[in-house]
């Protein structure tokens, strides 16, 4: 018996292949790597999304309350497709933003964070043949769940065109190409990713480049995935337009939003995906063969936080006012600073995230023929090492074909407090200094 | 989904769904609630494992296992074990694979291995007494079945102990089968020990994981919220080698990329509390299978009563009876349905009463051959418990 227990522990290692191949060519993940360089090496991060103020109060106290009351079952299982208080002020608050009688049973679903809800979307919407077009710079994670649901990412890109007058440039000076974009679609197309606000840029579309895209998905018979987390931060008196409200939109179109950028909770995980039942039933059925349940107690503090911004809707102390103008300060600060600095920065119309022209500091990091990885990468990587400043750099997101096309542009956060923006302020400082002095 | 809806209203006692309706242990909630208190820990952690959590686990689970685990590259964190069966299914088993699963099952496995592109091969547990008084340990698979089942396009086993909905723990010699065939067929073993604490008098849960040649083959799967009764808080872990837990992680980090983080935090300080009482009874890994206990064992106590023949459960808190010998009047309710499906419809209606149907846990083939069964849970509070009892006490009274 011994020896038999011995033979089999010398054939015990799996000898076989054992990954499925879905997994190919979607192991790779920037923010394994960057979150571990910004935790080692970082005095400032402006790197990853979240922010480091806290999160409201009043969504803190809805919290607590929850917690402290008496009814323990918010620690058990609640609805699989979103917790009841939640749905039903979802689909009342984003019912009147675009005029829709919603039904928070079969129009919302709740998942664990916006991420999962993209994941849901493609794995219910996208087989093995389907392309999906995807606007570049994108957020990393559409091309991967794309290829892994099966699909064919295909890419757009927004292309800058440089202001007059040596202006500052903006997220609106980058733009689609009308022509190219219409050329993208054709039989195979499934859907077109928006995220507006964008993530990196902070691209606000406007309506008529949104009027571009719907015409383009009515044509072409194509869903709208709208990834819509950053709805409330748009800066300088722009408007947030919902691509589902335009006509012949809101049929083919699934919505996806964030707790954790609306109400700054990214430690929360909640998020929802809004749309029509015909679209919505296939994503509950990802979700419950995925997921099934969303963790309760959250959703029941975002219910409550929902609750507030619909009684204060427009008003001076909804937190959907105050946050974007508070940000918009925030972004304005760091934009001089890098200005100062002689970093270039890009203007975001939204988002909490700017983009950096960091061509006055290639000196620093100098090029190598040898090196397979983009610039903006190794400067990016040399950067958080030997100035303890975190940010992620543009090639990122974008596909691997087109990481070199824009490759002196790093990604900053500015979802920081005060004190953490003039950090940065001065390490850039400091290292304009140490280039100017002899 | 079909049977929790129903099941919702406040009327109908419900001993149906899996969730508890006693309170987590107060420790457990001052712990999210410390959490929560502290603003970092209300943004993004790392996406694999919040660190003091897969720190903790890795604890935990190297004193139960007895080898060295490390917390970054063996342990991932999911969204319930729910999450962690999705993530295992989808990184490791793909179209061409065969997948055995053990009916009667927990029922999201077929879905996920059919939408993973496999086909599962069902295997039966089969009840082997004919004596009055029935136990999860009289259900066991025929050796010579199951060896059966594996061929060279199986690529993994899947297994749950404690079972649910039987109750069973897996003894090492009914281990040591599937270990030996796993091992012979180059196989991998899925394991869902989700109410691992769970095990009752007299016997004990032992992992797969921790037989000679397993560790290599094996994804361990736990679940914080039959742990700590908190279902609500959908955190569950996989644990195994580096080499099958990349292939994990590679899944997460494109499906939802990391779990909420004062939960992670407040599982983990609760962990820290346990492990460091792992000797003493007041454990709560201990303290809440014996409150069970009792629990299941007056669960049993009132359906003997009633007239039935439960099954009682060694471990995990469901406990499956046939409910044929009733010979309930099911003629009014949907014919097309199998039988154990009519009888909740018609216990829920009429006796305000509710359970699952065991054929919701079987595959086409073996419907049949549990469509007499139902599964109570029995991890509710006294009140719940005594509303059940008047309920089964005055089962032969005319209905109103």
């Amino acid at each position: 018996k011994k020896l038999k227990t011995l033979c089999l522990s010398l054939q015990a290692k799996m000898s076989r292949p054992v990954h499925s191949r879905r997994l190919e060519g979607v192991d790779k993940n920037i923010w394994v790597e960057f979150v571990k360089l910004a935790a080692t090496y970082s005095t400032v991060n402006l790197g990853q999304g979240f922010p480091d103020f806290p999160p409201p109060d009043f969504l803190k106290e809805a919290l607590m309350t929850a917690l402290s009351g008496e009814n323990h079952m918010l620690h058990q299982y609640t609805r699989a497709f979103g917790h009841p208080p939640l749905v039903k002020i979802l689909a009342q608050f984003f019912g009147k933003l675009l005029g829709q009688d919603l039904d928070p049973m079969t129009n919302v679903m709740v998942t664990v964070g916006a991420y999962q809800a993209l994941f849901c979307c493609f794995q219910a919407f996208v087989d093995e043949g389907d392309e999906v077009i995807i606007i570049e710079p994108f957020f990393d994670c559409y091309e991967p769940m794309v290829t892994m649901a099966g699909g064919t990412p295909v890419f757009v890109p927004l292309r800058p065109k440089a202001p007059e007058n040596g202006k500052m440039m903006s997220s609106a000076d980058w733009k689609l190409d009308s022509a190219e974009l219409a050329s993208k679609f054709n039989e195979r197309t499934k859907a077109i990713v928006l995220n507006s606000p964008n993530n990196p840029l902070g691209k606000v579309f406007s309506q008529e480049e949104l009027e571009l895209i719907a015409d383009l998905c009515v044509k072409h018979d194509v869903l709208c995935i709208s990834d819509e987390v950053y709805e409330w931060l748009v800066y300088d008196g722009k408007e947030h337009i919902r691509i589902a409200s335009l006509p012949g939109m809101w049929d083919r179109t699934v919505i996806i939003g964030s707790a954790g950028k609306t109400f700054s909770v990214t430690g929360w995980k909640v998020g929802w995906t809004v749309g029509p039942n015909r679209l919505l039933q296939h994503i509950r059925t990802m979700h419950q063969n995925s997921v099934y349940h969303c963790a309760t107690v959250a959703q029941e503090a975002v219910a409550q936080g929902f609750q507030r911004e619909f009684m204060l809707y427009g008003k001076p102390d909804s937190y959907f006012v105050q946050l974007p103008k508070e940000l918009q300060k925030k972004r304005d600060c760091l934009v001089q600073s890098l200005d100062a600095a002689g970093m270039k920065p890009i203007i975001p119309e939204g988002t909490y995230f700017l983009l950096a022209d960091i061509s006055n500091f290639k000196s620093d990091v100098p090029d190598n023929p040898n090196s397979d990885e983009p610039y903006d990468s190794r400067f990016a990587k040399w950067m958080v090492k030997n100035k303890g400043l975190a940010a992620i750099p543009l090639s990122a997101f974008y596909c691997t074909a087109h990481k070199n096309n824009y490759s002196h542009f790093i990604r900053f956060c500015f979802a920081k407090e005060e004190a953490t923006l003039k950090a940065a302020s001065d390490i850039l400082q400091k290292w304009k200094q140490e280039k100017t002095s002899p | 989904v079909e049977f929790t809806k129903v099941a919702a209203d406040p009327s109908i006692v419900n001993l149906g769904q899996g969730l508890p309706d006693i309170s987590p242990p107060n420790y457990v909630k001052e712990e999210l609630a410390k959490a929560s208190a502290i603003d970092r820990l209300n943004q993004y952690t790392r996406g694999f494992g919040h660190p003091s959590l897969v720190k903790a686990l890795s604890q935990v689970y190297e004193r139960v296992c007895g080898r060295k685990i490390d917390p970054l590259t063996d342990i991932l964190v999911t969204v319930g074990a729910y999450g962690s069966l999705f993530s295992t299914i989808q990184a490791l088993i793909e179209e061409g694979d065969e997948v055995i699963i053990i009916e009667p099952f927990y029922d999201c496995y077929e879905p996920m291995v059919k939408m993973a592109g496999a086909k599962p091969v069902f295997i039966p547990l089969r009840y082997k007494n004919d004596g009055n008084s029935a136990s999860s340990a009289d259900w066991v698979l025929d050796p010579a079945e199951l060896a059966n089942k594996f061929n060279s396009k199986t690529k993994a086993i899947i297994l749950n102990t404690p079972h649910n909905p039987i109750g069973k723990v897996f003894t090492r010699e009914e281990l040591q089968v599937i270990a030996d065939l796993c091992i012979k067929h180059d196989t991998l073993c899925i394991s869902d020990e989700v109410y691992e604490w769970l095990v009752y008098k007299g016997k004990q849960h032992i992992k797969i994981a921790t037989l000679p040649g397993m560790w290599e083959r094996t994804i361990t799967i736990g679940s914080a919220g039959k742990t700590y009764s908190v279902t609500g808080w959908k955190l569950g872990w996989s644990i195994g080698p580096q080499n099958l837990i990349k292939h994990l992680q590679v899944v997460h980090q494109n499906t939802l990329y990391t779990c909420p983080t004062p939960l992670q935090e407040a599982l983990a300080q609760a962990f820290w509390i346990d492990y460091k009482r792992m000797d003493d009874p007041d454990c709560y890994f201990y303290s809440l299978s014996r409150e069970l206990e009792s629990k299941r064992d007056r669960m049993a106590q009132l359906l003997q009563d009633a007239g039935l023949k439960p099954v009682v459960p060694d471990g995990g808190y469901f406990m499956i009876v046939d409910v044929s010998t009733l010979n309930v009047d099911l003629s009014d309710v949907d014919a097309k349905q199998p039988y154990d499906y009519r009888f909740v419809k018609w216990m829920i209606t009429s006796k305000k009463l509710s359970a699952i149907p065991l054929s919701a846990f079987c595959g086409p083939e073996t419907k049949r051959q549990f469509e007499k069964y139902i599964r109570f849970c029995f991890i509710k509070k006294d009140s719940t418990l005594d509303a059940a009892e008047v309920i089964l006490k005055n089962w032969n009274k005319q209905t109103v």
